[in-house]
């Protein structure tokens, strides 16, 4: 594996976002590398499998067969450095381009690059209820990811409970893998989700594949014997020392040995902060970075695409790297702006499409059933530092901004550097669209072995 | 208009604690805060209580040395201090006085040991000197490099996110007024006192005070020349890190006489790692430096910084770093705090640089009684004097 300390760009993540960006390139930027913690290419999604054991039928289904084409040509651009296997700790301007260390699990590399691109996908919202912090309790990415590379299930019986669809996914993926759901419950009602659904007619035609393939999964589950509830939403994890129920609000109550939540995703922001690009924040906390048609970023030299502006799926993910792979042909002066322009126009167009497609998405996911529930005041918030959500409430009843909050209870200290507690926080401060700021975002991006960066 | 005996600019641990003793004495406070409480240096800070002399006063020669030597009086103090400070506030500051190791590797080092030991015992400070294999009998994760350490039982650490917070509810218990997200933004003399403009979101009120009190650590330069004053205080901006929760592995503070280090196991079980490496300051839109902003973490600092914890205890270099933060602080000129009132504007006192967070709650409790003109003469190798030939020209002739 090669490894300059120079490049002319470092893209961060290796997922259909980053994909696309060195592909439309075409290999005519010379010193180019991919950086992912994952050791092999495709992102969240495909999850390729490690290779020392190869999975028969990896990602069957037509969704992923595009996906994979895009993954096979990639594996073949023959001027990229793939970096795999290793974690991007920090971006920092330096002069008149950024300095990126990197993590191999060994040895903090500092390599020097004169554009960056961020592609660094998302991750599952947490969503806290009583008994969440049991071991066996998950995000459905989480048992996804589990499953995507091992073909095994983290549980033999795992309840599902949320409110994106992409459970149904996960549900049908578990069944395969030899596991069983012994139910599924989404948290908000069968009509409101119809209701979204025949507001955006235009969007549900265009899509009637995709939604189809939705229904018949879910009837494929029902007839597999796995209940599928709607208006339910989780009210506790049951059990001692580790899973033993999942409890609903209609008061129903079952037995498995895993739960997996799935409320939806938010984007990967710490680089992206740390970086100082300017963000928006979501509806529920987490913040998607600012850009312009062109997937520049606020800072010059710097690009953003697929999930890091906003959660919103693997076509629009990778139209999106198409887009800033041309904007940096086009700032590097390898293509003219006629032939950017060009070219420019089917990654638009199919952007634009996956951008509805995810509204209509979001407008069915949408999780503020769930949210809007006040959980217990005893109920784990911030799980790395142990803060209940009664102690940040007490803050946020007498201080001003999160950082303070994190000073007085210890909320988002922890080695999460709070992805997993910042939104909840920001939600409970009830001003998720005006608060200016979150936490600071601090070094590392990830948790860094103290002599690797000695070495 | 409100009217108040004292006013506190700054809501750090020096104007929480002295907003505390001077409403505990019946003076009417008001603190006033531009963020929030421990938004600065308070809440940011190693936390460490280090009472022997610091190893910025022995790298500069001699003089500086013998003068740090003088500081000895206000840290005896300090230890008193701080040894009843968890009775009077309350038991959650996790103050943990087990003892502090400063370390040599080097002869040089160990002259330097000793020499410091000396002026210690000279100044009534009970540390003493030890070789190595008495240093890692004492803390046991010591690296078998370390030849010699000097050793003083009373110093420890405690936790910086909760003193000022408990000062600032005991101020208010006392009848301290806090008015947070308030910055001071004028000063004009008027004839019995100062009337102080501060800005509240948009709104601008006034406040009148028989006596003012500078507390706003890095930006007290900044609050000087409200006065029209000079006040030699700098900031600078450090670096802190912190590991993952560990289990026991470190009991003391530990620091190095020759190198930049200090590394203490908080009470949660995260071992803290700074000493004061540098980071880079951001600037504002005139080009000046912004203690405001968060400070650019300097690589160099970072691997320098590990590089000694890992080398004075080998055991450090398996855990995992969670986070590094910067944080501005302030110095002085001479690096010797600022604390006492202003000749040239009488009645503007300040409390600025040096470490105040193990000094803090001494500054405070003697800053209160010369304040209210009680007679108290402790302060006075830090008093403001020094620098008058800075003001000769300067200051707010009176109304
Ligand atoms: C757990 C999970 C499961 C999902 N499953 C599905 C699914 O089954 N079907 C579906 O339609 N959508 C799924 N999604 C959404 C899907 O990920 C996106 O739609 C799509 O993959 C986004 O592409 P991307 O290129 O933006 O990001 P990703 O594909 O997520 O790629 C980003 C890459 O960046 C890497 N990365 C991030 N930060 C760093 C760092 N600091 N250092 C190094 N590398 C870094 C990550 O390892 C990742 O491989 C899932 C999302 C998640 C989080
Ligand atoms: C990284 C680091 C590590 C340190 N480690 C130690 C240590 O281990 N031991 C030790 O003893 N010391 C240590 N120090 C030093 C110590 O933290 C400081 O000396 C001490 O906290 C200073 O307290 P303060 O109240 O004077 O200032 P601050 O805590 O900085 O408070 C000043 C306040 O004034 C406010 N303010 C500013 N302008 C205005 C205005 N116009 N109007 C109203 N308010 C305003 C600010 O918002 C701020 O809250 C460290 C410092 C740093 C940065």
């Amino acid at each position: 594996m090669n490894v300059r300390e120079d490049y002319d760009l470092i893209v961060v993540g290796g997922g259909p976002a980053g994909q696309a960006a060195c592909l439309a390139l075409q290999d005519r930027l010379a010193r180019v590398a991919v950086i992912d913690e994952q050791s092999r290419p495709g992102g969240q999604i495909l999850r390729q499998p490690p290779r020392a054991f190869t999975v028969s039928n990896w990602q069957a289904g037509g969704t992923y067969r595009k996906l994979k084409a895009q993954l096979r040509a990639f594996e073949t651009l023959s001027g990229v450095d793939w970096l795999g296997g290793r974690s991007v700790l920090d971006v920092r301007a330096e002069g008149d381009g950024w300095r990126v260390l990197v993590s191999d699990g060994a040895q903090v590399a500092s390599l020097r690059t004169r554009r960056v691109l961020i592609a660094a996908g998302c991750y599952d919202m947490t969503t806290p209820l009583p008994g969440w912090t049991l071991p066996g309790v998950m995000s459905a990415g989480a048992v996804q990811a589990f499953v995507k590379s091992q073909r095994l299930t983290p549980g033999r019986r795992i309840a599902l409970a949320g409110s994106h669809p992409l459970q149904l996914l996960v549900a049908e993926q578990i069944i395969e893998a030899g596991g069983e759901v012994p139910a599924l419950a989404f948290a908000q009602s069968l009509q409101s989700a119809l209701v979204q659904a025949a507001r955006r007619p235009m969007t549900v035609l265009a899509h009637a594949p995709q939604l189809l393939k939705v229904l018949l999964g879910g009837l494929r589950l029902t007839a597999s014997g796995c209940r599928i509830r709607f208006g339910d939403r989780p009210v506790e994890v049951v059990g001692e020392e580790q899973v033993q129920a999942l409890r609903l609000a209609s008061g129903a109550q079952i037995d498995c040995d895993a739960v997996a939540l799935c409320f939806g995703f938010l984007p990967q922001s710490d680089l992206v902060r740390g970086m100082g690009l300017n963000v928006l924040q979501g509806r529920f906390g987490g913040w998607t970075a600012v850009h312009d048609p062109w997937m520049r970023s606020s800072r010059p030299g710097v690009y953003v695409a697929g999930e890091t502006t906003g959660v919103k799926g693997a076509e629009a993910a990778g139209a999106e790297g198409a887009l800033a792979g041309l904007a940096i042909a086009l700032d590097e002066g390898l293509i003219t702006s006629v032939e950017a322009e060009r070219r420019a126009r089917g990654p638009r167009r199919r952007r634009g499409r996956a951008i509805r497609f995810a509204e209509l998405l979001d407008a069915i996911a949408d999780p503020s059933v769930f949210l809007s529930q006040a959980q217990p005041a005893d109920t784990i918030l911030c799980r790395c530092e142990d803060v209940t959500q009664g102690a940040v409430d007490a803050a946020v009843a007498t201080v001003e901004t999160p950082n303070a909050v994190k000073l007085s209870t210890r909320c988002g200290m922890g080695p999460c550097q709070g992805r997993n507690c910042e939104h909840l926080l920001l939600q409970r401060m009830n001003s998720v669209e005006k608060a200016p700021q979150g936490f600071r975002a601090r070094f590392p991006a990830r948790p860094v072995r103290i002599g690797d960066l000695t070495a | 208009m409100r009217s108040v005996d004292v006013l506190v600019i700054g809501g750090g641990l020096v104007g929480c604690a002295t907003a505390c003793r001077l409403a505990g004495a019946g003076a009417s406070v008001e603190l006033i805060e531009a963020s929030y409480l421990n938004a600065g240096a308070s809440g940011a800070n190693a936390g460490s209580l280090h009472f022997q002399i610091e190893r910025r006063f022995l790298e500069n020669g001699d003089a500086l040395a013998d003068q740090a030597a003088q500081i000895l009086s206000l840290n005896r103090l300090a230890i008193d201090e701080w040894r009843g400070l968890e009775a009077e506030l309350g038991d959650s500051l996790h103050v943990h006085m087990r003892g502090g190791l400063m370390v040599a590797q080097t002869p040089q080092e160990l002259a330097l040991l000793e020499a410091k030991v000396a002026r210690e015992t000279a100044g009534g400070l009970p540390s003493r000197l030890i070789d190595g294999e008495e240093a890692r009998a004492i803390a046991p994760v010591l690296s078998p490099s370390i030849v010699a350490a000097s050793y003083l039982e009373s110093e420890g650490h405690a936790d910086p996110k909760a003193l000022t917070l408990a000062f600032a509810a005991e101020a208010e218990r006392q009848g301290a007024r806090l008015s947070l997200g308030a910055r001071a933004v004028a000063a004009r003399r008027v004839h019995d006192g100062y009337e102080i403009t501060v800005e509240t979101g948009r709104t601008r009120s006034s406040i009148r005070a028989s006596k003012v009190l500078i507390a706003a650590g890095a930006w007290s330069g900044r609050m000087g020349e409200l006065f029209n004053l000079h006040l030699p205080i700098f900031p600078v901006a450090l670096l802190m890190n912190v590991t993952e929760r560990a289990p026991p592995l470190i009991d003391q503070l530990i620091q190095h006489v020759g190198r930049r280090l200090s590394m203490k196991q908080a009470y949660a079980g995260n071992i803290l790692i700074g000493g004061g490496w540098p980071s880079r300051m951001r600037l504002d839109a005139s080009g000046r430096f912004d203690p405001g902003q968060q400070a650019d973490l300097i690589e160099t600092s970072l691997r320098g910084n590990l590089a000694v914890a890992v080398d004075v205890a080998p055991q450090v270099a398996q855990l995992n770093l969670i986070r590094s933060w910067t944080a501005v602080t302030a110095v002085t000129a001479d690096q010797l705090p600022l604390v006492g009132e202003v000749p040239q504007a009488p009645g503007v006192y300040v409390a600025a640089g040096g470490s105040a967070f193990t000094l803090g709650p001494t500054f405070a409790r003697l800053l209160a009684r010369q304040i209210l003109d009680e007679p108290e003469d402790r302060l006075r190798l830090f008093s403001p004097a020094r620098f008058s030939h800075l003001n000769s020209f300067m200051g707010m002739a009176g109304a």
